[in-house]
């Protein structure tokens, strides 16, 4: 196992710009998720560490080594693709064992490993079939198998488990997660499903439009998101984020919604706004922190609910304040009708402030 | 309600009834196409085995009165001059259109590859301009190649013709090829190459054997054009020890009387290497070796 180090990493083509100055740093046995929307540059950065397409600039350090310049098969990697790329004429066994064969590995040897392989994942029975005899899942574990057979330095994973149906992927999660655990791998994982990443890894890289957003713990990822884009994509469903115009009223800091209604801001969060750019503040608010009340209560805004989505173990409220909508999570046990009067209440301890201009979250100094 | 209930099976029955029309038309078109290309096939082989004189009576023998394989001794013994001719001429055939296969393979794949796989300045151009020769009937390049050939000094060499026939086979198989490339995942070849092999290795352990189909088809395109090939073959060749099947064929046609159960059981023996070809290799043409492979 080794660390990884990206520093700097650039990759165009013509004049876009795929990945921009992206640096990182994977430790040693980490299992690191790269995550964001489709085209963000994700699984560019993912290919520019396997060596699949050359870097604009930058550096790749494997180990202890620079990787710019060496091809995929030296720099002692392991990749699941999202199709899981198993070799189509080969029996589980071959490729398995196509890895080794490749290294010139003595046969027995080879044997041994790709046994031992099949005795992991469950899969000793498969050995003889050929991938298309083999249900997803199945598919799935030798594409896992192949990488594992081989003992590399890094595991690369390109959205492993986006062709699986919904319950396998929740299974083949936990399994990949154990299998870390286990094998105490360093790991970079590429994945668009932020309940994926924020499940499994020890560090989640948000990316977006190329460049790297945040890069931290899932806990603090989702606890204090650098800035709006992160705040809406990590959670599920997404943080509400609802534009307000900063004010000062009798010598208090006030925000006010473009409806009319207007909250006093607690002393840390007057302190934040005051850091603020512009007036234009915009209010984050994720839907458990939202309290939802029948009747006017002091310091809850007046809205009506739009929607209401019972899911069993909660039930979720939205609505429209200024422009946007607001996300509730209620207990299923409260009734609430659409077109209903509601009063939502902001927890000022637990909410969001971002600047209107630059998006990004503010701070209390 | 009723109404309704009266006009569904109605309607139901009459569409039934024009599937089952489209079907009978499509059934008897068939059986016209099966008799339009088997008869003469058919008719082929019963004048092969026929005397020169029951090939000529009228009304005709529909089955030979005494069959039998004269024709096909003569042509196949080397002893006397018919035999060597007829074999001289299947050889230089097959050797002709064997060399050309090869070649339109070791061409086509390399470059169907570089077509499929990268992209590189005037891509799109080059590919289509490789069809250019293809919107012009064959006859038209007759003169400039023959006076090409001439220059370069391969008249009366069966270098021109593999020359020439490349000229018309690559183009498409080059084509073919690239469809075949464009269907294997690139992933596979990544794969491979991350699994320690290097570029090249990764199209020969992975792409080829994944290709084998695309290329068994292109092979068989190409011989059978070189094989079939009949005006280049008269145009370019004058020697009598160099013809190839097509040209030599007609020599059966000779000016007072035609060996006519001579020049059918010439003409099916001549058939025999295609259809053996095909019926060896078709079901690389039915295989359908990617699937698996990846899920879609």
């Amino acid at each position: 196992m080794a660390h990884v180090v990206l520093k700097d990493l650039v990759k165009t083509y013509g004049s876009f710009k795929a990945v921009n100055d992206v640096s990182l740093t994977v430790n040693d046995g980490e299992f690191v998720a790269l995550v964001g929307p489709s085209g963000c540059g994700k699984t560019t950065t993912l290919n520019l560490v396997a060596g699949l397409i050359p870097i604009t600039s930058g550096d790749i350090v494997i180990g202890d080594r620079v990787v710019n310049d060496l091809d995929p098969k030296d720099r002692d990697i392991a990749m699941v693709f999202q199709n899981y790329a198993l070799y189509p004429q080969k029996s589980v066994y071959k490729n398995l064992a196509f890895p080794l064969q490749m290294r010139k590995l003595p046969r027995d040897e080879i044997d041994k490993k790709v046994k031992e392989a099949a005795r992991v994942l469950d899969m000793t029975h498969l050995l003889e079939r050929k991938p298309r005899e083999l249900s997803g899942g199945q598919q799935q574990r030798v594409a896992l198998g192949r990488a594992l057979v081989r003992d590399p330095a890094v595991f690369l994973m390109d959205e492993p488990l986006s062709n699986l149906d919904a319950k396998l992927r929740v299974q083949m999660r936990s399994e990949i997660k154990r299998f870390h655990q286990d094998l105490k791998a360093t790991i970079i994982y590429v994945t668009h499903d932020q309940l994926e990443a924020v499940t499994m890894a020890d560090k989640m890289a948000v990316m977006n439009g190329g460049y790297l957003q945040q890069y931290d713990s899932p806990a603090q990822v989702f606890a204090h998101p650098v800035n709006m884009f992160v705040a809406s994509f990590i959670g599920s469903p997404a943080m509400s984020l609802i534009p307000l115009q900063a004010s000062t009223a009798n010598g208090n800091s006030v925000l006010t919604g473009a409806e009319g209604w207007s909250f006093e801001l607690s002393p840390r969060n007057a302190q934040k706004v005051a850091n603020a750019t512009t007036k234009k503040v915009v209010l984050g608010a994720r839907h458990s922190t939202i309290k939802l009340h029948n009747s006017a209560v002091p310091g809850a805004i007046p809205a009506k609910a739009y929607t209401v989505e019972p899911t069993g173990d909660v039930t979720f409220v939205q609505a429209f304040l200024s422009g946007a909508i607001v996300n509730v999570s209620v207990p299923p046990n409260i009734a609430v009708a659409p077109d209903e009067q509601i009063w939502l209440e902001f927890d000022q301890e637990r909410m969001h402030l971002f600047d209107g201009e630059t998006e990004m979250a503010l701070k209390a100094n | 309600m009723s109404t309704t209930a009266e006009i569904a099976p109605r309607g139901l029955s009459r569409r039934r009834m024009r599937v089952d029309g489209w079907r009978w038309a499509g059934r008897i078109f068939l059986v016209f196409m099966l008799l339009y290309t088997a008869v003469p096939m058919i008719w082929m082989l019963i004048t092969s085995i026929k005397s020169g004189f029951a090939a000529m009576q009228f009304p005709p023998q529909w089955w030979p009165d005494e069959p039998t394989l004269a024709s096909y001794e003569k042509l196949l013994d080397p002893q006397n001059s018919v035999g060597q001719d007829f074999l001289r001429f299947f050889w230089n055939s097959l050797f002709v259109s064997t060399v050309t296969t090869i070649l339109s393979v070791i061409v086509a794949v390399p470059a169907a590859y570089a077509f499929s796989r990268f992209s590189f300045p005037g891509r799109n151009f080059l590919f289509f301009a490789v069809l250019l020769r293809n919107m012009f009937p064959a006859v038209i390049f007759l003169v400039p190649l023959f006076i090409l050939m001439r220059l370069l000094g391969l008249m009366n060499t069966h270098g021109s013709l593999i020359l020439t026939y490349l000229t018309f086979g690559l183009p498409l198989a080059i084509w073919l090829l690239k469809g075949f490339y464009d269907n294997i995942p690139v992933q596979l070849e990544q794969a491979a190459r991350i699994d320690g092999a290097t570029r090249f290795q990764a199209f020969i352990l992975i792409v080829m054997p994944l290709s084998t189909p695309g290329i068994i088809a292109t092979a068989i395109y190409s011989f059978i054009g070189a094989w079939n090939e009949y005006i280049y073959a008269y145009t370019f060749l004058t020697k009598n020890d160099q013809l190839t099947l097509p040209v030599g064929i007609q020599r059966f046609f000779s000016e007072n009387t035609t060996d006519f159960p001579g020049l059918m059981a010439a003409s099916f023996m001549m058939s025999v290497p295609v259809v053996v070809l095909f019926l060896v290799l078709q079901r690389y043409f039915v295989r359908a070796l990617t699937e698996g492979a990846v899920k879609h």
